[in-house]
């Protein structure tokens, strides 16, 4: 039996303090449930996922769950890092794949502006092994992803410019999506200006620390039916991985291993052995930019060491091989950590739907993925959704 | 409004992996390799993961090493604000180990460089090993 999404829902990305942590999920809540056409009461299960941490509510599922109306069902509460959402969008999947409910929602949400830049980054980088990592050596995010950027340029020949490619692209989609963080476009010489904050990582590579939230409400083939929904968007490929939590356990720095097994997984499943021929879109995760090219890489956009080239030549851009992050990928529409694999999944639901408006890609295939990755390749996941 | 001021410290469990520690102090960097299945651990465990056997040696980690990547750190973290202008965070491979470490020479490492591996304490006590070009 097949699994769909039935709504969805994203709040406006950005600093965001104007509101709680269950205030802006209720905005993304709201939205989904009035997408979906269903009422509050016919959700069964509620999945909220959040890292947490940087919000001022450490165990937020409760308050957000009652907030948004679903005290007595659920919350289940899930952490995958940075893909929090995706493992939200997993739980409330597989519980109705399994029968035990017919409609379910994931909520992702994040408060991260809630601390200051030095007091985020000393939680980000935690999101390894504490002793050997950030104890000893002061690892953060973009120092995790710089590291792998180091590598993939000394062995590829990938260069800054490359990297700035898709900052410029990201930004030039979020300058037309009004949930974005960052609503405005930018120069490569801007993006090549910008100070290092972990070399060869600039400020414009990085995604910013973002607040927000997403929801999506998934139902049984049988529930839709019943309830008469006449735009399901189909979950058909879903993968799943993970690798070390050390870094100096991984066998290379040139890619994600938990991306290339997450995306063969979810390949296999929904019968893709060519992604370029078959899917229309893709929403991928690209935190930091080098992320987006080994992820080119790693879904089998391209070939291992040409990521950079693919940037280069528009394959990622409208009107290129696969239109990559239309709403302006982590890198500039935020990436509020919990909320963000739904927010992709947001994306895609929309874009099959051919409810993007301005950012709409053409459609032949009828066939979108989300990628979302936790921490640096800690956690990897891979959905496929199709009309 | 701010919130009370929460304060999160953690007390470490070392006890398995104390060798690690001293040998630091000694000038000396280990890792465990398990006697049951061969696996190599560094970090160092007490348990192996693959084979589940909890006896495990101590191989001192020596020689020559090949930096197979690094960050120079520019914004440092909380907890870091003694390093001032930053830190070069580097992993380099020693034979079966890859190791974490800081770089000391001077400016930035590069992928493929021959490094020796030191240990010392940085400016807030704590033990950590050191990389400088061979
Ligand atoms: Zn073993």
């Amino acid at each position: 039996m097949r699994v769909g999404v039935i709504g969805v829902g994203c709040s406006k990305f950005g600093v965001r303090r104007d509101v709680t942590l269950q205030e802006i999920a209720f905005e993304a809540v709201k939205e989904a449930v009035v997408d979906a056409g269903v009422s509050r009461e016919d959700i069964e299960l509620s999945v909220v996922g959040t890292a947490g941490t940087r919000s001022y509510e450490l165990m937020p599922a409760v308050p957000v769950n009652e907030y948004c109306g679903f005290a007595g069902r659920g919350p289940l509460r899930v952490e995958a890092a940075c893909a929090t959402g995706s493992a939200a969008v997993y739980a409330a999947y597989s519980s109705i794949k399994a029968g035990l409910v017919d409609v379910a929602i994931a909520i992702g949400c994040e408060k991260m502006t809630e601390v200051d830049t030095a007091t985020s980054l000393a939680v980000g980088g935690r999101g390894g092994s504490y002793l050997w990592e950030f104890h000893q050596y002061g690892t953060t995010f973009p120092g995790h992803y710089a590291m792998h950027a180091s590598a993939h340029m000394a062995r590829y020949g990938t260069t800054e410019k490359q990297m700035a490619m898709v900052a410029v692209k990201n930004h030039r989609n979020a300058a037309r999506n009004p949930k974005a963080h960052f609503q405005k476009e930018i120069t490569l010489e801007e993006a090549l200006a910008s100070s290092y904050v972990a070399y060869p990582l600039r400020l414009f590579d990085c995604s910013p620390i973002s607040d927000g939230a997403a929801a999506a409400i998934l139902a049984s083939e049988k529930k839709i039916k019943e309830l008469g929904v006449d735009n399901p968007v189909w979950i058909s490929g879903v993968g799943y991985s993970s690798d070390t939590a050390n870094l100096s356990r991984r066998k290379d720095y040139g890619g994600l291993m938990a991306t290339v097994a997450a995306s063969r997984m979810a390949y296999k499943m929904a019968g893709i052995d060519n992604p370029l021929k078959q899917l229309d879109v893709a929403s991928v995760h690209d935190c930091f930019t080098i992320a987006e090219i080994m992820a080119y890489e790693d879904l089998g956009f391209c070939r291992k060491g040409e990521g950079g080239r693919f940037i280069e030549d528009g394959g990622s851009d409208f009107g290129g091989h696969i239109p990559v992050n239309t709403f302006g990928g982590l890198k500039a529409k935020g990436h509020p950590l919990g909320a963000t694999g739904v927010a992709m999944v947001y994306e895609v639901v929309k874009q099959l739907r051919e409810e993007a408006g301005s950012l709409q890609v053409d459609l032949k295939n009828y066939r979108g993925l989300t990628h979302n990755i936790g921490g640096t390749g800690h956690f990897g996941w891979v959905f496929v959704f199709e009309v | 409004m701010e919130s009370r001021t929460f304060i999160l410290k953690h007390v470490l469990p070392v006890s398995r992996v104390e060798r690690y520690w001293k040998g630091l102090e000694e000038g000396k960097i280990y890792g465990t390799r398990c006697k049951s299945c061969g696996a190599s651990f560094y970090p160092p465990q007490a348990d192996c993961s693959f084979c589940y056997s909890s006896d495990v040696e101590w191989v001192e980690v020596g020689g020559e090493g090949v930096v197979e990547c690094f960050t120079r750190i520019q914004r440092p973290p909380q907890g870091f604000e003694f390093a001032g202008s930053g830190y070069t965070i580097t992993v380099a491979r020693f034979g079966e180990f890859k190791v974490m470490g800081w770089f000391k020479g001077e400016g930035l490492p590069k992928v493929g460089m021959r490094v020796k591996a030191e240990t010392g304490r940085d400016e807030s006590g704590v033990w950590k090993v050191y990389f400088v070009p061979t």
